[in-house]
């Protein structure tokens, strides 16, 4: 007998709204629909009606946890735009605080999952190490969400020899406590139980289904961007694309964990060699009419915004492709022939990160292949039509 | 596989003081530099009007009350700040800020309007900077020094 | 004279008012022992350190909203959380909390009691899954039959391992299973592998972590509660915390060895014991994670069930060689 559950839009395993349509059998789920659309602000046409330091502060607000990816990523594309040279300094610590919001966003991963598993006390116990990553931001950019320290061509604020050694110091409790954690993902039945074998993604389907970051990486694929199209200072900074062959839950945490243990050498190797030097370069008003495509490895996959200006000091047009609107498809795939209880874990096993991607509709026409982007009042208007026919019928079933 | 491998870590913390601070009986201190609310040093602001258009959130709004006396009015709408301190780096006078930032973070009220916060001053004058060198040999010398 | 005292027994102590008194303080050391393993804090605020809370979410609950569906069986949906607290309740009335007249059997103390307490403690399962039945929606649907498919896991390991005692000591009567104790104390020990098995048993009676699957706040909303609100909501939460207790009861009574010593150190000995009970279950909920409801079965019944049989073995052999 199969039975349509709704998950979402409003539901306690989901921190953002989403809808997932589920035809269950059982215990066991045949299909799965998804619908976005629930957490769109309309930033990119907001950006068009802003400076670009403005900018900066808006990009930095598409998402709270890899906000520093937003504004690194569309700051590298202005560069481009306007041809400025950020110095070295200003790009080191660019990449600090890159690597840091990367230390600080898998922790709350791991966190996150075991809440989704039901393992509270190692949701309790990765959140209170995260906080020794969030003192540590708060200290270089003065805030713990949203640290706004780039700037057009560098960085805002410097760090001094107080905090370069407290950084360093933190580095050790860190790297304890991960390991413990890898030990304890590892080693406790219930928790194992859960993620092995759940939400199988074979290489072939993860590269056909455009799946990035760590979800990819879990099956196998070294796919990086940081290695791939070095921005930043990851050209000379030594490190390895941390992989796993499992193409399950347990895979991409292996993945996480790892990615983690990388990022405390990065940090390590970024603050003993700190060269010194300014911090930013002077930006100009306007950039010259251009395009640019900047890409950038947030925790979550590949970051890729697009920028156009037309000469003034307002960009023409800004698109961002965030990573989890990528993983979407891969998902879908996943949720098929998955048990209800594996849905909260597959889909927090790709990381969503739901107000990243919700960007404009865009209507394919089956027939006709034409595209077109519909604006909201537009859909609002044809929703009004549409239920108007709806409930003239007594008894009308409301599509929720 | 262990059985209760994470049992020792978790008998441990039952005679250790919890990690959590009892806010708001006690507070932590936050650091140097921590970006809370946005204020003004009205004796020396010359009101170039940089943090108002470069403020993201539409925070600053400078009116000229007398074009006579120079008197300026700034109000800062503290409802609508996204505390990224832009103003502080856009002002540009020197030696010190006119835009400061303090460390008040506990700025919730129940009504919007009490959170704005008003400043009426008359318009510092900035100090002449040193005379520059000339540029090229090639500058006429009829230029006055500034 | 004696009808008085019947009253005061029913209704005061060991009776209503304590139970309910004592459930909620059994919740707040829950709450406290679990905060305290994960470095947290726990309740502390209301009353001193917190004593207050789990009575203050009983009094906001009840003045909430009491919203019923309007496909829900009204009549079973709201007499449910009424007969399962009264059940309970009554479980708890057999405990053996003084230590009665052995030889003047009453109405809380007959030969058979202990499987009149098991009896009733397996009627809350029924009363769950009629709960999460009758409310009709789909989450509550689900939760409902995860609550029996847990049923046939965990119920045969916790009668066996609970009627080894009993068997050891050759009788029905819990006061006398606990006299037999008090009197040969090192016979407590044969059985410590039973009182392992009954204290996960009862966790997932008790649907705690990691047997939480009919509620699992992340998968099914609320499971056999999500459509319950209100006063409805407080009397279940209340049920299933004197649930807990009469569980704790029980196992201190039959594998503890009861609380002798008259009323005032019969009543310290029953909240020192089942305290301690409670804890054993808090240490298990904080170490572990919510498993599915397929592997909670495959593990009763090739992990638990066996071992419940080893249990009632070596039971056997001592009985017949050693008495």
């Amino acid at each position: 007998m199969k039975v349509t559950i709704p998950i979402g839009p409003q539901h306690p395993a989901l921190k953002e709204p989403i809808s997932l349509r589920m035809t269950v059998d059982g215990e066991v789920i045949k299909d799965a629909d998804l619908r976005l659309g629930y957490n769109h602000r309309g930033l990119e046409k907001l950006a068009e009606q802003k400076t670009w330091v403005q900018n900066i502060y808006l990009t930095e607000r598409i998402c709270g946890i890899c906000s520093h990816s937003h504004t690194t990523c569309f700051v590298q594309g202005v560069e481009k735009l306007m041809e400025l040279d950020p110095p070295k300094r200003g790009l080191y610590i660019r990449t600090l605080v890159a690597e840091l919001e990367r230390v600080h966003s898998h922790l709350l991963w791991l966190g996150v999952a075991g809440h989704e598993a039901g393992f509270d006390s190692f949701f309790m116990y990765t959140w209170r190490d995260r906080e020794v990553v969030m003192d540590l931001l708060e200290i270089i950019s003065g805030n713990r969400v949203h640290y706004a320290i780039n700037t057009l061509g560098g960085v805002r604020r410097d760090i001094d020899e107080a905090q370069r050694a407290k950084i360093l110091g933190s580095l050790d409790t860190l790297k304890k406590r991960t390991e413990y954690y890898l030990m304890i993902g590892a080693n406790e039945p219930s928790f194992v139980a859960r993620l092995s074998r759940v939400g199988y993604l074979s290489k072939e389907d993860a590269i056909a289904l455009c799946a990035v970051g760590p979800t990819a990486r879990a099956s196998g694929i070294t796919q990086d961007v940081r290695k791939d199209d070095p921005y930043a200072v990851y050209g000379e900074t030594p490190f390895e694309v941390a992989t796993a062959d499992s193409c399950d839950v347990l895979g991409r945490t292996v993945v996480r964990v790892k990615e983690l243990l990388q990022s405390y050498n990065i940090i390590e190797f970024l603050m003993k060699n700190l060269p010194n030097g300014p911090i930013s370069v002077k930006a100009p008003r306007r950039a010259k009419p251009n395009e640019v495509v900047s890409r950038y490895e947030a925790p979550r996959g590949e970051n890729i915004h697009y920028i156009r200006s037309n000469g003034t000091d307002k960009p023409e047009r800004l698109k961002v492709r965030a990573p989890t609107l990528g993983n979407y498809a891969a998902t879908i795939k996943m949720l098929k022939n998955g048990f209800i209880a594996d849905i909260p874990l597959i889909f927090a096993a790709i990381d969503p990160c739901i107000c990243c991607a919700e960007r404009a509709v865009k209507v394919v026409d089956a027939r006709s292949g034409e595209e077109r982007t519909l604006r909201f009042s537009e859909l609002r208007r044809m929703a009004g039509r549409r239920f108007e026919k709806v409930s003239q019928k007594r008894n009308a079933v409301w599509p929720f | 596989m262990k059985i209760a491998a994470f049992l020792p870590e978790l008998l441990r913390h039952i005679i250790r003081k919890p990690a959590t601070v009892d806010y708001p009986f006690k507070k932590l201190k936050v650091p140097k530099d921590f970006r809370g609310t946005p204020f003004l040093h009205p004796e020396l602001c010359i009101a170039c009007r940089a943090c108002e258009r470069d403020c993201p959130a539409e925070a600053i709004e400078i009116t000229a009350i007398s074009d006579v006396e120079k008197t300026f009015k700034m109000v800062i709408h503290n409802d609508r700040c996204v505390h990224c301190a832009q103003c502080v780096d856009s002002c540009p006078t020197t030696p010190k800020k006119a835009m400061d930032m303090d460390a008040a973070f506990e700025i919730a009220d129940f009504d919007r309007h009490n959170l704005k916060a008003e400043w009426v001053y008359v318009r510092a004058v900035q100090k002449p900077k040193a005379p520059a060198a000339p540029a090229a040999p090639a500058a006429p010398n009829t230029e006055a020094p500034a | 004279m004696a009808v008085l005292r019947t009253f005061l027994y029913l209704l005061v102590y060991p009776g209503v008012v304590f139970l309910f008194v004592y459930s909620t303080f059994a919740e707040w050391f829950d709450r406290k022992v679990y905060a305290r393993l994960q470095n947290r804090m726990g309740p502390t605020h209301t009353g001193r350190w917190g004593l207050l809370q789990p009575i203050a979410d009983f009094v906001k609950l009840m003045s909430k909203e009491d919203i019923v569906p309007e496909r829900a069986d009204k009549r079973l949906f709201t007499l449910l959380p009424i007969f399962g607290l009264a059940i309970v309740s009554t479980a708890g009335l057999l405990l053996p909390v003084w230590n009665f007249d052995l030889a003047a059997p009453g109405f809380t103390s007959f030969p058979g009691d202990i499987v009149v307490l098991l009896y009733l403690l397996s009627l809350p399962t029924l009363i769950f899954f009629l709960a999460g039945w009758s409310s009709t929606s789909f989450f509550s649907t689900i939760g409902a039959t995860r609550v029996l498919t847990m049923l046939f896991g965990y119920e045969v390991p916790l009668f066996l391992s609970v009627l080894s005692p009993a068997l050891l000591a050759g009788s029905w009567r819990l006061a006398e299973i606990a006299r037999f104790y008090q009197q040969k104390p090192l016979l407590i020990l044969p059985t410590l592998l039973g009182f392992v098995i009954a204290l996960i048993a009862v966790q997932a009676k008790l649907e705690r972590t990691p047997f939480d699957i009919p509620h699992a706040e992340t998968e099914v909303v609320g499971g056999t509660f999500t459509e319950y609100s209100g006063k409805k909501l407080a009397f279940f939460r209340l049920m299933t915390d004197v649930e807990m207790v009469v569980s704790a009861g029980l196992l201190a009574a039959v594998f503890l060895g009861g609380f002798p010593g008259g009323a005032l150190i019969g009543f310290v000995q029953f909240v020192a014991k089942t305290l301690f009970v409670i804890f054993l279950l808090s240490l298990m909920r904080a170490v572990t994670s919510r498993i599915r409801v397929d592997q909670v079965v495959s593990f009763a019944w090739r992990c638990l069930a066996p071992l419940a049989v080893l249990q009632l073995l070596i039971v056997i052999l001592i009985k017949g060689f050693l008495l």
